[in-house]
């Protein structure tokens, strides 16, 4: 009890203490006590203005991940979810996606992991592509020209097995029309030097994040694994060493069995999970990655419908990326856009920044202070 | 034609063998300007545990009445889930998918080898081939005779040779020892089946020219440009073209689930330069295949 209430006080210390306050202000929804009366055909003409005009003003949906970056809306497809936004062809209308993250690019081209590549389990799939790309290169070459033409910001997914390898790749995408921002991609699970050394070490993944830092200009969004006993110090590392977002979270680490029970099922061993399987240790990430840098974060886990979306706003995500969900439901993505703005509308309040936050508890820095000792 | 996502109802249901299954949807939009060889994605009725479409050769398509049929075996929860629709049930396919078989307009006689479920990627080919005159054989193979295709659903005019593992009915054997009797006659070849299947009908027709002399069609090889991997140029003067089955997820070319090894080294999607493949292309050896 006692120490519950001495870490509380710790939120109120003034800034310049080692632990700064770790919530960022959310400015408090405007959630009317009782739902606004849904307007009737028999209110009399005038009161009937009176409430469109209340509750039917625009919903203002864009998310700002500064350095110029604003998303039309805060729904992102995935990388490696969505290829390069050319292969939905006329199924998908990619300029009504809040951004799309492209799949994850290397300095080299990469043939990937042997097959089969992909499972599906309980609510959820493993992959383990492995990188297959064609190197930046190519990518520049074949889609950045077809991006400059799309409303819709086009982030490129970053991999690398060393900072080198992440700076020389970014420096490429610099300055090349029709790229939006960057997505560090330091959590692949599936190669061997995928970076994922750099995911689950603090001081690793800051390093990686400034030298990117110093060779761009870009919005930088760096991807966290949660692969890691506690996100908290690595999500500061990388908010300290000058990135613009946090995506979280990347794959968990699985294995499937063959059929006949006699090797693994994926030609590469280890895949990576996703799907609704991951979605509430995606909500503990962000929850406590939101709590524990300033910097705005994307969250990404497991959704499927609007109450996902919904959910990751209220642990404290500005905007969320759909992945495993596109193959089943294409066009998602495009229809979460709506419902969203409609429930913005329903709950009364003029964005879905209002919603951000709301199920942030002012407890929270006290239980993230306790440490990992929940965990096994 | 291009993808897209349509609304179809299922008409028929039937287990036309133990643990398989043929279904035949409504969907004229899928029907109209699909090609054997393409395939549709079809989604499950239960998403919160089955995240992922699954994939099926389109089996038969008939433009005129917009039915489309799938040809299955239960081996698990997403199969089965499909044997428990009902008439009129609504479902979701994504499709036409994938580049179709090609066949050369001067090839008179098609030789179709299948292998268990194979059948159902290469049944729509019989159609189509007989549709424009062609003679075409099939060749099927199976563990045993209660596992053969009932040739009451195959044309009358294709002629169907049967092979099983245990002699109960036809050859004793595999289907692929029945392919040297026919090699010569046949002027192209097309296969779906297992991965050995495949792998020895590749090495066969490898050694063919060398073995009958068989005049190629088309253009030389190497005495002019070679064709693009995976164009349609390439199939159609392949001998033997094979429709190749992988472990799909988006099955439109984003997520590179599903690829297998060309000879370049360079994987191609199974789902968007496949399904099918003039054997040529594809490495059949080694940890990829």
């Amino acid at each position: 009890m006692k120490a519950k209430r001495r870490v509380v006080t710790s939120v109120g210390r003034p800034a310049g203490a080692k632990r700064t306050p770790t919530i960022r202000r959310i400015r408090p929804a405007i959630v009317p006590a009782t739902p606004r009366p849904l307007v009737e055909p028999v209110v009399a003409p005038e009161a009937a203005n009176d409430a469109v005009e209340a509750t039917s003003g625009e919903i203002d949906l864009t998310v700002d991940l500064g350095r110029g970056l604003v998303l039309p809306n805060p729904i992102v497809v995935a990388s490696g979810t969505f290829g390069y936004g050319i292969e939905y062809g006329d199924v998908v209308d990619v300029d009504r996606l809040g951004a799309i993250c492209c799949k994850g690019t290397t300095l080299k081209p990469r043939i990937g992991n042997p097959t089969p590549r992909v499972t599906e389990t309980p609510g959820g799939m493993l992959n383990s592509i492995g990188l297959q790309n064609p190197g930046v290169d190519a990518v520049v070459e074949k889609y950045a020209a077809t991006w400059a033409t799309w409303k819709v910001p086009v982030i490129v997914n970053v991999a690398g097995e060393s900072v080198a390898d992440y700076v020389a790749v970014t420096r490429k995408l610099e300055g090349v029309p029709g790229i939006a921002g960057i997505e560090l991609n330091i959590s692949c699970p599936n190669v061997g030097r995928g970076g994922l050394q750099f995911a689950i070490d603090a001081a690793a993944a800051g390093e990686v994040t400034a030298a990117v830092r110093r060779a761009t200009d870009l919005p930088l969004l760096v991807k966290l694994s949660p692969n890691v006993a506690d996100i908290r110090p690595i999500a500061r590392a990388i908010a300290d060493a000058g990135a613009d977002a946090l995506t979280a979270i990347n794959t968990l680490s699985g294995i499937a069995v063959a059929p006949d029970r006699r090797k693994p099922l994926l030609g590469n061993i280890y895949g990576g999970l996703s799907g609704p399987a991951v979605k509430p240790v995606a909500l503990r990430i962000v929850y406590e990655a939101a709590g524990a840098v300033r910097i705005p974060v994307i969250a990404i886990g497991g959704v499927t419908e609007l109450a996902d979306v919904l959910d990751f706003l209220a642990v404290g995500a500005v905007a969320v990326q759909v992945g495993t969900a596109i193959f089943a439901d294409p066009t998602l993505p495009v229809r979460l856009v709506g419902q969203l703005e409609a429930e913005c509308r329903r709950v009364g309040v003029p964005s879905h920044r209002d919603l951000v936050g709301s199920a942030v508890l002012k407890r929270t820095a006290a239980a993230s202070a306790k440490g990992v000792e929940y965990r096994p | 034609m291009t993808m897209r996502l349509a609304a179809a109802e299922l008409v028929d249901s039937r287990e036309i063998l133990p643990g398989q299954w043929l279904q035949a949807y409504h969907a004229p939009d899928i029907a109209n300007g699909s090609r054997a060889g393409q395939f549709v994605h079809v989604r499950t009725g239960d998403y919160s545990g089955m995240v992922l479409r699954r994939p099926f050769s389109i089996n038969t398509a008939d433009a005129a009445t917009g039915i489309v049929t799938i040809h299955f075996r239960v081996i698990g929860r997403g199969t089965e889930w499909f044997t428990r629709l009902r008439h009129g049930d609504p479902i979701d396919l994504l499709g036409p998918l994938g580049r179709p078989f090609e066949v050369d307009p001067r090839s008179r006689h098609l030789l179709l080898i299948a292998g268990g479920l194979g059948m159902a990627g290469v049944r729509m080919l019989a159609d189509e081939a007989i549709r424009d005159g062609r003679q075409v054989t099939l060749l099927f193979g199976a563990t045993s005779a209660r596992e053969v295709y009932p040739s009451s659903l195959l044309p009358d005019e294709v002629e169907y040779v049967v092979a099983t593992d245990d002699g109960s009915l036809g050859h004793r054997g595999f289907v692929t020892e029945l392919v040297p009797q026919f090699e010569g006659w046949a002027d192209q070849a097309f296969a779906c089946g297992p991965m050995p299947m495949l792998r020895s009908l590749a090495r066969l027709a490898e050694g063919r020219r060398g073995r009958l002399g068989v005049a190629s069609l088309g253009r030389k090889r190497g005495g002019g440009r070679t064709d693009l991997l995976g164009s349609t140029a390439a199939r159609r003067k392949a001998f033997l073209q094979v429709s190749m089955e992988q472990n799909m997820g988006c099955a439109v070319g984003a997520c590179l689930g599903c690829v297998v090894l060309s000879v370049t080294g360079t994987p191609q999607r199974v789902c968007r330069e496949g399904p099918v493949f003039a054997s040529d292309e594809l490495v059949w050896d080694g940890a990829w295949s």
